[in-house]
């Protein structure tokens, strides 16, 4: 029964509001154990949904749900050690809120209708505003404020988008369920401008969530004021978790014939988030911000690989797996940095190689996975999208696409060498125990190993998915 | 030609979108809010399906909490924490009913050339719906204190609704109804934040609110 991978989790998490500091913390470990199994099994089964006409088990679902499963659970191991470190009010919920969050997220993966797909995302909103609040300052209330606004107000599009989208299947399909699957077979029979309409709507909405430029706004906030493990999270999973309502509706979009349409739009917008985030990394004076926008830079190539279609989407999906879990580790070692030098502010850092040995190796490690240096997996989805680009004769985006990357990776480094090496005489504040620095370690290792070696399995579930959009390795 | 109830009762929704336009106290576009989630939550019951006791019970239960308990909420908040009652503007009043009038034209316009077929019997669903959804935006974009843009959001949701409503979307009632349940949760939460805003603020200026931008 596939619904009860979220179902548990779900249930755990209402418990956990009102379990006391160290089973609350006991709890969310085993829960992420026990979802990773159930995971992995889903992934190797393919078991049918209980509620058949609601969820499925989708090849592109399943990408993001190992993803999301295997990021809990190293994240919930270090949110222990967190946890143990920095004075979080009201701990129930913030590990329920973790809890429902993976619930909710799980939920969007596995669902097929296009209203319950809405339904799931509106939900990580919902479950995810508490966990932004957690320090209870007022900087932390604006950014809540602003998210749970833009964010709600966005996916609202994407609610009318829904309706358009379902309004294109018309009095001739009237029989037709609305989910994804069943709209993209019947694709050819849907009304095309209420089509196009429906995935602009869905794009905007959707966009809003993923950090696509210009709806991006609330990203920045929510990741820096975030407590770092809820920004692993945030900008690990959740951003995928609304990339797959894009995704799924541009594949009714390519069954339709409309392909180009919808490409050349998140092309456009992908181009947008990259400009934005070279604006913006430029002159960043704070680490965590600074990795928000590196996480709108690389939604933005995401996107932009999607639009390009053929080896470019390929790219993109290589791209989402690699920035899910090398963002994550930065956000998990930017918590360590925070602890210990008590400030956000890169000018109050420095010396990292010195004072915090082991987080210095996992933050530069990601440093240079993030950035894009041969052989790790970011280059080699960037160097598909670019080729499927040139290929394809998008010649000028491409080349705006390049430069924009060169300037991130400028404004990129020069921050990290001065979060590294820089004097400081500040005195770390925190002691690295394994919990919070094995995690990271594991993460990045996952990435690595993923650039050489992708299980035959994988591969085929990857082909699987990216087939459907008109992707595919030539 | 005879008027339908339908028409009838939607015309009054186009009056209050025109009067949120020109209120400038929040109290009223909360009333204003509540009357428009009564009206279009009894709307499928003139919409020529047949009633399942399902669907009456689905859609007294959006009466319920489309009608009354969204809009209480918003006002047990500031009842709480005794709020500033005035919307803030940053278009004026009447550059604002102007813009009203225009909007409601435009929806009107726009709605006569989409040529919707499911819904020909009523000539004022859509053009309600996109006035609706628009006067949401105004308001988003166009008022600085927070309690006028939680409204805002409430009314788009409310002209989404209403398009889904009259588009006679064939999904579930389960499925409507959870839809219902995230946006009431989502206006709760927005409640917790708007009284925590007053907490930290002192009021809920949302000029107040630009100390995070690069």
């Amino acid at each position: 029964m596939v619904e009860i991978v979220f179902a548990i989790p779900f249930i755990a998490g209402l418990i956990a509001f009102f379990l006391p500091k160290f089973l609350g913390r006991s709890l969310l470990v085993v829960i992420g154990a026990v979802h990773l199994t159930l995971s992995f099994r889903l992934w190797k089964n393919h078991p049918p949904a209980y509620f058949d006409q609601y969820f499925a088990v989708t090849p592109e679902g399943m990408l993001s749900l190992l993803v999301i499963s295997l990021l809990f659970f190293l994240i919930s191991i270090y949110t222990v050690g967190y946890l143990r470190e920095s004075e979080i009010p009201s701990e129930g919920l913030f590990t329920g809120s973790m809890l429902v969050f993976l619930a909710t997220m799980t939920m969007v993966t596995l669902s097929d209708h296009i209203m319950v797909m809405w339904i799931a995302i509106e939900a990580t909103t919902l479950a995810s505003a508490p966990l932004i609040y957690t320090h209870r300052s007022a900087a932390s209330l604006e950014a809540t404020w602003k998210y749970v606004l833009i964010c709600s107000v966005g996916i609202a599009m994407a609610l009318l988008g829904s309706v358009l989208v379902a309004f294109s299947m018309g009095q001739a399909n009237s029989g037709t369920p609305l989910s994804f699957s069943a709209l993209a077979g019947a694709a050819k029979t849907l009304d095309p401008v209420w089509l196009k309409a429906g995935f602009v709507f869905v794009l905007v909405g959707y966009g809003t969530k993923m950090g696509l430029a210009p709806m991006h706004t609330w990203l920045p906030d929510a990741h820096s004021e975030a407590p770092s493990p809820a920004s692993a999270l945030l900008s690990g999973v959740l951003l995928n978790c609304a990339y797959l309502g894009i995704f799924k509706t541009n594949k009714i979009m390519v069954a339709a014939g409309l392909q180009d349409f919808s490409g050349g739009i998140l092309m456009v917008f992908g181009l947008l988030s990259i400009l934005a985030a070279a604006t913006f990394i430029l002159k960043q004076n704070e680490y965590k911000r600074m990795l928000a926008y590196s996480s709108i830079e690389n939604m933005g190539i995401i996107a932009f690989g999607t639009g390009v279609g053929g080896l470019g989407v390929y790219g993109a999906v290589i791209c989402m797996l690699h920035h899910s879990l090398i963002k994550s580790s930065l956000f998990l070692s930017s918590g360590n940095i925070l602890l210990g030098y008590g400030d956000r502010l890169i000018k109050n850092t420095g010396n990292l190689v010195k004072g915090m040995p082991r987080t210095f190796v996992a933050f530069f490690a990601g440093f240079a996975g993030i950035a894009g240096f041969p052989p790790f997996g970011i280059f080699i989805g960037e160097f598909c999208i670019v080729i499927a680009a040139f290929k394809a004769g998008f010649h000028v985006a491409v080349t705006v696409f390049i430069l924009s990357l060169c300037v991130i990776f400028a404004g990129f480094a020069n921050q990290v060498m001065k979060i590294s090496f820089d004097e400081t005489d500040t005195v770390i504040k925190m002691k690295e125990s394994i919990s919070m620095v094995w995690p990271q370690y594991l993460l990045l290792l996952t990435s690595l190993v993923l650039c050489f070696f992708i299980p035959d399995s994988l591969n085929q579930t990857i082909s699987d998915a990216i087939t459907a959009i008109g992707g595919g390795l030539k | 030609m005879i008027f339908n109830p339908v028409d009838i009762i939607l015309s009054f929704v186009l009056l209050s979108v025109l009067f949120s336009f020109g209120t400038d106290r929040v109290q009223v576009l909360i009333k204003l809010v509540g009357f428009q989630g009564i009206v279009i939550s009894i709307i499928p019951f003139f919409i020529g399906h047949d009633m399942t006791t399902g669907g009456t019970v689905f859609t007294l239960a959006t009466l319920l909490i489309r009608g009354i308990i969204i809009p209480l909420s918003i006002f047990v908040a500031i009842r709480k924490g005794a709020i500033r009652r005035l919307v803030e503007p940053i278009v004026g009043y009447h550059a604002s009913i102007l813009c009203g009038l225009a909007l409601i034209i435009g929806a009107t316009y726009i709605s006569a050339r989409l040529d919707i077929v499911s819904v020909s019997g009523f000539k004022l669903l859509e053009p309600t719906a996109i006035a609706l959804l628009v006067t949401g935006m105004f308001l988003l974009m166009a008022r600085r204190n927070a309690i006028a843009m939680v409204i805002g959001y409430i009314m788009m949701e409310n002209g989404i609704y209403l398009v889904g409503s009259g588009l006679s979307v064939g999904t579930r009632h389960i499925v409507e109804f959870g839809i219902l349940l995230d946006v009431l949760a989502g206006v709760m939460i927005m409640a917790v934040i708007l009284r925590n805003i007053k907490q930290t603020f002192d009021d809920v200026d949302t000029a107040l609110l630009r100390t995070l931008k690069d």
